[in-house]
């Protein structure tokens, strides 16, 4: 899914930051509709822990 | 000198030294008729700017203004529009939808006089309730059958679009205004706060898109910090759309309250606080607010700052009751800020702010221990709009 449009002069993309509570293994993803800081999401691919959404923010996309 | 019957002679045929003064690229001319031609050049445009100066002044700042207003008529129609395509995908049955959605936007609020100041604060805050109250009411019966954080998107939206409406409403008065009577120094003060108000204007439009998809906002930092404090303890509503929970911080007890999430609300943290302190918590030994604060020019995004006071915005009846209620009880009232511009806190959450969370979790735990001893109690606050952070 494509990150929100913000504005028409400057575009800026979100994103989720998935994160495990146990060992830290963090994912940064593209926001997607339903998502929100603190939801818990599935389990750790790496320890099998809890994952949740740690942060979601606006970020300038990176050039090239 | 020498003098011709025809105005203009070749210079080729007069010799140099003799040339007229008044010589144009070559040729002489009637001194007479130089001086008139003197007289247009120089002094005719000093006449024209002298009489008809303000009225061409006014008339660049007519076409200035005229071109801002065609851009805010565009943003304020893109957020109408925005909102309507929100509801029609919830609500497809209803075809009188877009003529009271636009009723909607043309709905306004009365504020108390304040003639006779004393007392204004509780009229203020019964007026901007009922307003609360009616915008709920209002959607909840257009679109019966949608989710409560659907609902706080639309009551937002609507709140976007209306103050959008508003602006382009008040500032065409003022152009029509200035045009009919060809005021210059009202177009002027329009045409000064223009840019600023476009800038706005802008914001406000892309905040549309962030409500619309319920990503958390540059406002909602607050609630953010207090809602990673509340994770995985029990909660309780103490007002409407605000919860409270309870954590321990080396030895001392920690009374955490915020708006709930993930939908778009403020809560109601003033008579949460109230309730609060007039209940089992009375022996507060310290309030502590996070909010988001507006940076001066030059301020770095998501810088954190600590001080005195009580931090939160709005029209200043939240503010006044919690003043009010830590003064009579002598609690004293501290406050951690959030850097961030208007544009930012209104727009979808910017990294630097979110990565101040840790900042402030630093900044409270500090003030808790310098300020409140072993055994006593504290109340945190995260103030601001918690669409996208929940608990």
């Amino acid at each position: 899914m494509m990150g929100a449009e913000l504005g028409t002069s400057q575009k800026q993309v979100i994103y989720s930051i998935e994160e495990c509570e146990k060992c830290g293994l963090k994912n940064k993803r593209l926001f997607m509709q339903g998502d929100y800081v603190i939801k818990k999401m599935g389990q750790c691919p790496r320890c099998s822990s809890q994952l949740i959404i740690s942060a979601i923010y606006a970020e300038a996309p990176i050039k090239g | 000198m020498q003098l011709h019957n025809n105005a203009l002679i070749p210079t080729s045929s007069v010799v140099q030294s003799e040339l007229n003064p008044l010589q144009i690229t070559g040729l002489t001319m009637d001194p007479t008729l130089a001086l008139a031609l003197q007289l247009i050049l120089f002094i005719g445009p000093f006449l024209v700017l002298m009489i008809w100066g303000q009225r061409i002044q006014a008339n660049i700042s007519l076409g200035e203004v005229g071109r801002s207003l065609s851009r805010l008529n565009m943003l304020r129609d893109k957020s109408r529009q925005s909102l309507l395509s929100y509801v029609t995908k919830r609500n497809a049955k209803d075809p009188q939808l877009p003529k009271k959605m636009d009723d909607f936007l043309e709905y306004f609020t009365i504020m108390p006089v304040s003639m006779d100041p004393a007392g204004v604060v509780k009229k203020m805050d019964h007026i901007l309730t009922s307003q609360d109250d009616r915008i709920r009411a209002e959607v909840a019966s257009l679109m019966p059958d949608i989710s409560d954080v659907e609902k706080s998107v639309v009551e937002n939206m609507v709140s976007v679009a209306t103050a959008l409406n508003q602006i382009y409403k008040v500032i065409r008065h003022y152009y029509l205004l200035g045009k009919k009577s060809s005021n210059f120094y009202l177009l002027t003060q329009l045409q000064m706060i223009m840019p600023m108000l476009l800038k706005q204007a802008d914001a406000l439009v892309s905040a549309m898109g962030t409500l619309e998809q319920g990503q958390p906002l540059g406002d909602g930092i607050g609630p953010m910090a207090v809602g990673w404090l509340m994770k995985d303890k029990p909660k309780v509503q103490v007002e409407r759309d605000t919860v409270m929970a309870e954590t321990d911080y080396k030895g001392r007890k920690v009374v955490l309250l915020k708006a709930e999430g993930p939908k778009g609300s403020t809560g109601e943290l003033d008579d949460a606080l109230i309730k609060v302190l007039e209940g089992v918590h009375g022996d507060t030994k310290a309030i502590i607010m996070i909010d988001a604060a507006l940076k001066l020019e030059g301020e770095k995004t998501g810088e954190v700052a600590e001080g005195v006071g009580a931090a939160i915005g709005g029209y200043g009846v939240e503010k006044f009751k919690i003043e009010e209620a830590a003064f009579k009880k002598g609690i004293p009232l501290y406050a951690v800020i959030v850097k961030e511009s208007i544009i930012e806190a209104i727009g979808a959450m910017k990294k630097e702010v979110s990565e101040a969370t840790a900042e402030v979790h630093r900044a409270v735990y500090r003030l808790i221990e310098q300020t409140v001893p072993e055994n006593g109690k504290v109340v945190v606050i995260g103030v601001g709009n918690t669409l996208g952070v929940a608990q």
